[in-house]
Parts: structure tokens; C-alpha cells; sequence
């Protein structure tokens, strides 16, 4: 990496001796640094580089191969991000030479260089299909090849690693349950993904040895052979961990005898794959067939990514305006307001108090891509010139006047437009509606993975992403053209399906915060359901964060959760579908319905089995805990747990509406005390699905 | 308890001696077994390391024959009545286990536990 000083052009070789003084802060870059926001850098320089000994040591140090695993990500992880911050310090340093450099020879100032507002960019929900030959199921009895893989995603500056997965040949998709949230992206920003993963074998020493032959090694080789053999090979930087050429790594990379991670796959994604809702993208896969760290991957991801600019989350521009009246006699009237620009609309409150009081707006004026804004010619009278705002609403033009006080106010309001403007041409289509990201809990449970037994075993209907997330957009539509037509209780026959239907439980429980589950318990409208009578299905309605419940049968639905997201906005008529009550209507299960329930909703298992009759509280913004299953209900629960994590363990007709008082969030599957834990595992691992046994 | 290809195995063993209890034309034992070079070591969830081919005892009756005997679970089957079982299929020791002219069976077991006993008599008495 070279290091410029303008003054004495002195460059810093990569691997030279200064290099590592700096490096180990013997000198402080500051030396030939003349500026905070490289301080700032360096500080996080420093910060990875003391996290990324640290994990070098834990490597070195622990003995269990998941914690090997955990701290060779962190390694990844820190690595990245040094490398990031190292190519941003470099682009700082030339910006500012540049600069130098062009301030000399003119003199302008910063014209008028628009620059678009930032936001926030969220990711969640990300998966990854596998596509296992029929060969790895029904013919290989053998050992399980088993690979961690994680995914770094990486913004900007911003790098995010997200949990490690184990993945083996039971699993049908990667999934991680993370939610990344870059909070500084401007809109023309490049998110990449990459997934990395690592053979999970026992030895670790043989590095990157084919797939093959690692089995076959680890099945010859003891873990003392191993060890030995390992120490053997460890003769410091020509490891096979060393890394290659071309990074502007600084210090050698510290050779650990551990696993080591590999990209597998990466895509870029930019504003055009932003969306309320998930998407699949493509994926570039790295590495072949024979690479121990290979995995079979379908070649696509699915995630959601949605962006929040901040010109519809924050105040872009406040003040005192006047508005004329519109069907005022007096033409002269005017309304002083305080007005705040916000989002795709200009509220106007009578008092700056309201604003905080969050009392509703006076009036609302819209500001969005159709509206057009100029100034009109100067008032006579107030010798300052108005504002017009013109919008369209359905046929009719409607235009409010608007004027400030003095020229300059007239001017920041002129340009605060514009700038709304410009930013909402940027964002594009995060500006028409105000996309939900949420906040990852800070409670990060680990989850807890029973061995899965071979596939065929399970029996859990997948449905794709993107077949069900349109699907239930339609729903969602038509439901709501139906809440705006119909009245009270006369929703169309195959609603019934939804409520009173026994939906795939997903597990997760975060998010339940979306649900408002309204819940119309009328026991007799469960004449059909096979499920024990004391439980309730919760019913809310499928236009908004409508919660459908868990079934009865052992089965789950795999899809990922957050189908939530696809939904509409809440509207507030959709409490009288709710309200229907006591109409048994004949269950239909057309397609649609069927797809739908197949979605399900994101309750920890059955533990939403609240048989309130009246739209439950607010409480149930916090996240549905996770019923505790009985022993019993256990070995079924392996059965569904088909390959995509995110499925909960089922919701058999065991939950009687116990709620055990863990939130577990991330965790799709049941969370029970330690030491029923360990039991339940045992009795998981020693299912005879798994691993024969016989008595004798 | 992994075996180097080559190398004896040595492992600190406790003699288990099963009657062998009637129960209509059965004789039983009163435990399960998993495991055998034919099975996924990986699944294992007794062996320390995963890849233990080996017989391990799963499951004991309790207040069977083996239960009685001191047999427990986890328990690692190196030998029945002198016929090894670090190296058969499930089925194999299986049948070694349920042959029924013998109405006792006599085991060689090893476990975590017996190895940390011997080592801390090891040290308990020191050399004088």
C-alpha cells in the first residue's frame, strides 16, 4: 500500500520495515497524516488488527472444533475489514492530494454538486438453495460431509459477518436468520455478499485437500495421529493458510493451524435490487467439485433488501410558511403554518408544539415524483415571490400557495425541493413508500441444530420465496380491494381458509412483532380442524401481518419467515374482517389458500395459541416466545425439521397455549431449560432414523 | 479410543458378566447398542471422537440384566465372550450378543471414567 505525504511524496512499501512499525504503532500514522477522519480509520485499523490476534490466538488455543470454527470466521471477518479500511485510507489519502491538486489551479468553489441524501440499507432473510445429487441421499451411508459456511456482506466501508451454519447433505438451503443494517449507504452503493465456508472434517491439517480424500483421511487418521501430523506440517508462513498474493495485507498472514475459510460464491447487489419484498439474485460460485470446501449450490440467493433514504425517515426541512387558503373569500388570507418536509409529503401543523406532541398535521400536502413546484412571480404586495405546489389528484390539478416571510426563507424552501427532489430521483423506488426494516434484536440466541435424518424422511411441503410471496401479494391486494368494498363480516368464502386454517408454523418468533393478530375465537369455527380443541387459532387476517396458525399435523413449512414484509401497511378497516363471527363457513382450499397457509406465519411454534377474543394488546409487539415442547412432540419435531433452519420445531397438538417465557428470536426451533436440553438431544441423536440400534 | 492402522489398541477395561434373563422364548439382555463399521459414526452420540466406528451401548432396561450387572450407557463393547467388537458390523455383534446357547455373556467395556480412575490411582500413590 502506498502512502502518500504530499509534501514529501514519500511512499511506504508494502512488507517494509516502516511498514510493520507502523503497523505496530510504533509510529503513529498521524506522522505523515494531517487529518481526524484518518485518525478515525487508523483507529479502526488498529482495532482489527488487535481483534484479529486475538482470534489468531483462540485458534491456536481451542480444541473444539466449533470454536475453531467460530474464530477462524472472526479471523475471515477481521481480515476484510482491515483490508477495506486500509483501501479506504488509501482512497482518503488521494482524494485529498487531488484535492490539493485541483484547488491550486482553480478557484472554484464547490458548485452546486448535488449530492443525494443518505440512508439505510437493510438485508435479512438470506437463502441459499442447495441442489444435493439423489446420490448424497439414498446411496452414501457414510459420513456425513459436513461444511460451516457465513456470509460477509459488505458496504461500503460497513463489513457484517452473519452467524456460522453448518450445512450437510440433510439441508435443502442455506439460511441465515440475521438481519444486517448499513445505516450510511448512499444510493449508489454496492452491496456485495459473499459466502465463505470451510470443510468441517476433523483434521484440519491436510488444508484444502479434496473432498476425497479428506474422507478418507479422516476416517484413517485418529485425532492424535492427526494432531501429531498437523504439528508437523506447521512450519509457520508456508502453511497452506498463507495468503496469496495480491492483498494488501500488511503483516503476514499468522499461519493457524485451523480451518480455513474459502469464498464459495459472491454477488453484488445495488439500488436496482432493492425491493419491499424478497427477491432471488444470482450468484457467482468460485471453486469447483473437487475443493474440500465445495457445496452444491443451486446458483441463486433469495433475501430481501430494502432501503430506508433518509429523506423519508427524517426531517429534510422545518419552518414557518404561509398558506393561502384555498376556498377562502378573501384572497389575501393567509394561514401561518409550521411545516415539515418529510418523506413524500408536507405536513403542516398549526403549532411547532405539534410536531413533538405528535398531534395530526393541520393539513398534508404531497410532495412525491408528480408534484411540480415553482415560483411564481412576485407578490405585489409581500414583494416576495410565492410558491406553487402543484399536484394531481385523480383528474384534478390542485395547487397550494405557499410564501415565507423573507427572500432568503423563499430560497432555503426552494432548494430544500429540489433537493427532496433530486434525492427521490436517486432513490428511485425506495421514495414511493417507506420500506419497514427492523432492528435485529440485541438477544442473539444460539441455535440449537439437531441432527436431521436423511431426507426422505422428512415430510414438509417447500415452497419457493418467490412463488409464495407473489402469491400472497395477490391475496393481500385482493383482500384489501375487498376491505375497501365490503362492510362488516362479508368477506368472500375463501377467507375462511385463512382463518381457520391451520398454517405451517414457522418458528420465529421476532416476527411475531408484525403480527396484529386479531383473533376471532369462536371455538365452533373449528368443526374441521383436526386440532385439539382447546386451541384457538389465531386468526388475523392476511392483509396485514395476518397470522395464520400452526397446524395440527406435524408438519411445517420451511419458508423463510419474513414473508410478512410482502404485505401491504396495516390498514386500520382490517379489524372488521376480523370480527366476523359466528358463520361457519365451508372450508375451501383452493390453490391460493393452500400456498398461502403453506407460507405461514412467524409464531414461535405454539406458543400464539392465545385464545383472547379481542384483538390481543400491544404485547404481542413483543416477540411470541417459543412454547415448550413436551418430550413427546419431540420426535416429530425432527421429522419436519427439513433442511431450511428457519422452520420451527412443530407445533403438534401438544402446546396447550404454555408459553415458556424465552423469547428466543433467531432460534426457529423450541428452547427449553438446559437441562431437558440435553436430554431432549440425546434422545434426538439416538432416533433410530439417525443411527440404528437394536436391543438385545 | 480411535484406532491408528497398525497400532495395538489399548484401552483400560471392566469385565461386565450379563445373566441373561428369560423372558418367554426370548433371552434379553435388557440394553440396545448402536454403531458398527457399518453405521454413521457421526451419529454417535457417546463416542468422543466421531469417527468410533465402534459398539456402544445406548440404552440400558432399567433394572434389566445389565442394569444390574454395572453395565452403562455409553459404555463402549470392546469384546463379547472373547469375540472382538472394535471392528464387526451392527448386525454382526448384534448376533454375538443374542446367541441363544449361551445364557451369559460376558463383556469387556471401556469408558471415559475408567481411564481417569486408573490415572488418578496413578497418582494418589506416589513413588516412595
Amino acid at each position: 500500500m502506498f502512502c502518500r505525504n504530499q509534501t514529501a511524496r514519500a511512499t511506504v512499501a508494502r512488507g517494509s520495515a516502516l511498514e510493520m512499525e507502523i503497523r505496530r504503532g510504533k509510529f503513529r500514522k498521524s506522522v505523515f497524516l494531517d487529518t481526524s477522519q484518518d485518525s478515525d480509520i487508523q483507529k479502526k485499523i488498529d482495532h482489527e488488527i488487535r481483534m484479529r490476534d486475538g482470534a489468531c490466538k483462540l485458534l491456536a488455543a481451542c480444541s473444539q472444533k466449533d470454536q475453531a470454527l467460530e474464530a477462524a470466521k472472526s479471523l475471515q471477518t477481521c481480515s476484510t475489514r482491515i483490508m477495506a479500511y486500509m483501501s479506504e485510507l488509501q482512497r482518503m489519502k488521494e482524494a485529498q492530494v487531488m484535492q490539493k491538486v485541483t484547488r491550486r489551479s482553480s478557484d472554484a468553489g464547490p458548485m452546486g454538486d448535488r449530492l443525494p441524501c443518505k440512508g439505510k440499507v437493510a438485508i435479512s432473510d438470506l437463502r441459499i438453495p442447495l441442489m444435493w445429487k439423489d446420490t448424497e441421499y439414498f446411496k452414501n451411508k457414510g459420513e456425513l460431509h459436513r461444511c460451516a459456511v457465513f456470509c460477509l456482506l459488505q458496504l461500503g466501508e460497513e463489513i457484517f459477518d452473519t452467524d456460522m451454519v453448518i450445512v450437510d447433505r440433510t439441508l435443502t438451503d442455506i439460511c441465515f436468520d440475521n438481519t444486517i443494517v448499513f445505516s450510511e449507504a448512499s444510493p449508489g452503493f454496492e452491496l456485495r455478499v459473499e459466502l465463505y465456508s470451510c470443510c468441517s472434517e476433523d483434521d484440519y491439517s491436510a488444508g484444502s485437500t479434496p473432498r476425497k480424500l479428506a474422507s478418507k483421511l479422516s476416517s484413517s487418521l485418529g485425532r492424535s495421529a492427526g494432531k501429531k501430523l498437523r504439528a508437523a506440517m506447521e512450519p509457520g508462513p508456508c502453511s497452506p493458510v498463507s495468503n496469496g498474493g495480491g492483498a494488501p495485507l500488511l503483516l503476514p498472514v499468522p499461519s493457524v493451524p485451523g480451518p480455513k475459510y474459502h469464498l464459495l460464491a459472491h454477488t453484488t447487489l445495488s439500488l436496482s435490487h432493492v425491493q419491499d419484498s424478497f427477491r432471488t439474485h444470482d450468484l457467482i460460485i468460485s471453486g469447483n467439485e473437487e475443493c474440500s470446501y465445495w457445496l452444491p449450490l443451486y446458483g441463486s440467493m433469495c433475501c430481501r433488501l430494502a432501503a430506508q433514504p433518509h429523506c423519508m425517515t427524517q426531517q429534510m426541512m422545518s419552518g414557518c410558511l404561509k398558506v393561502k387558503q384555498q376556498c377562502g373569500g378573501d384572497p389575501q388570507s393567509w394561514t401561518k403554518v409550521h411545516a415539515v418536509l418529510k418523506g413524500t409529503n408536507l405536513f403542516c401543523y398549526y403549532r411547532q408544539e405539534d410536531v413533538e406532541a405528535n398531534v395530526e398535521p393541520a393539513f398534508t400536502i404531497g410532495i412525491n415524483k408528480e408534484t411540480r413546484i415553482r415560483a411564481s412571480e412576485k407578490d405585489p404586495l409581500s414583494k416576495v415571490q410565492n410558491i406553487c405546489i402543484s399536484n394531481h389528484y385523480g383528474g384534478e390539478e390542485v395547487t397550494h400557495t405557499v410564501t415565507t416571510d423573507s427572500r432568503e426563507e423563499t430560497h432555503r424552501w426552494m432548494e430544500a425541493f429540489w433537493q427532496h427532489f433530486y434525492d427521490m430521483s436517486q432513490w428511485k423506488q425506495c421514495c414511493d413508500d417507506l420500506m419497514k426494516i427492523e432492528l435485529p434484536s440485541p438477544r442473539k440466541p444460539a441455535p440449537i441444530t439437531p441432527k436431521q435424518g436423511s431426507l426422505y424422511h422428512e415430510m414438509v411441503i417447500e415452497s419457493s420465496d418467490d412463488l409464495s410471496s407473489n402469491v400472497s401479494d395477490i391475496l393481500a391486494r385482493r383482500m384489501q380491494e375487498l376491505e375497501l368494498r365490503s362492510q362488516l363480516g362479508t368477506s368472500p368464502t375463501w377467507m375462511s381458509a385463512f382463518e381457520e386454517s391451520n398454517a405451517r408454523c414457522t418458528g420465529r418468533s421476532r416476527h411475531c412483532t408484525r403480527m396484529s393478530g386479531h383473533s376471532p375465537c369462536t371455538p365452533h369455527r373449528l368443526p374441521r380442524s383436526p386440532v385439539s380443541p382447546h386451541r384457538c387459532p389465531q386468526l388475523g387476517l392476511l392483509s396485514s401481518d395476518a397470522s395464520l396458525t400452526s397446524d395440527s399435523d406435524s408438519h411445517c413449512s420451511t419458508s423463510p419467515c419474513s414473508h410478512h414484509h410482502g404485505w401491504p401497511e396495516p390498514t386500520s378497516s382490517y379489524s372488521l374482517l376480523s370480527s366476523s363471527p359466528s358463520r361457519l363457513r365451508p372450508r375451501t382450499l383452493s390453490l391460493d389458500a393452500k400456498l398461502s397457509t403453506l407460507r405461514g406465519r412467524g409464531y414461535g411454534g405454539g406458543g400464539t395459541f392465545q385464545c383472547s377474543c379481542q384483538p390481543p394488546p400491544s404485547s404481542l409487539l413483543a416477540p411470541l416466545p417459543i412454547s415448550s415442547r413436551s418430550p413427546r412432540s419431540k420426535h416429530s419435531t425432527q421429522t419436519t425439521l427439513s433442511c431450511s433452519s428457519s422452520t420451527s420445531s412443530n407445533s403438534s397438538s401438544n402446546s396447550e397455549g404454555s408459553h415458556s417465557p424465552e423469547s428466543s428470536e433467531g432460534g426457529p426451533f423450541s428452547r427449553p431449560s438446559p437441562a431437558r436440553r440435553s436430554l431432549r438431544n440425546l434422545r434426538a441423536r439416538l432416533d433410530p432414523r439417525n443411527w440404528l440400534q437394536s436391543q438385545v | 479410543m480411535s484406532f491408528v492402522p497398525g497400532q495395538p489398541v489399548t484401552a483400560v477395561v471392566e469385565r461386565v458378566e450379563i445373566q441373561k434373563l428369560r423372558q418367554g422364548e426370548n433371552l434379553i439382555l435388557g440394553f440396545s447398542i448402536g454403531g458398527g463399521i457399518d453405521q454413521d459414526p457421526g451419529q454417535n452420540p457417546f463416542s468422543e471422537d466421531k469417527s468410533d466406528k465402534g459398539i456402544y451401548v445406548t440404552r440400558i432396561s432399567p433394572k434389566g440384566p445389565a442394569d444390574l450387572a454395572g453395565l452403562k450407557m455409553g459404555d463402549k463393547i470392546m469384546q463379547v465372550n472373547g469375540w472382538d467388537m472394535t471392528m464387526v458390523t451392527h448386525d454382526q455383534a448384534r448376533k454375538k450378543l443374542t446367541k441363544k446357547r449361551e445364557d451369559v455373556v460376558r463383556l469387556l467395556v471401556t469408558r471415559k471414567s475408567l481411564e481417569e480412575a486408573v490415572k488418578h490411582s496413578k497418582c494418589s500413590y506416589p513413588k516412595h
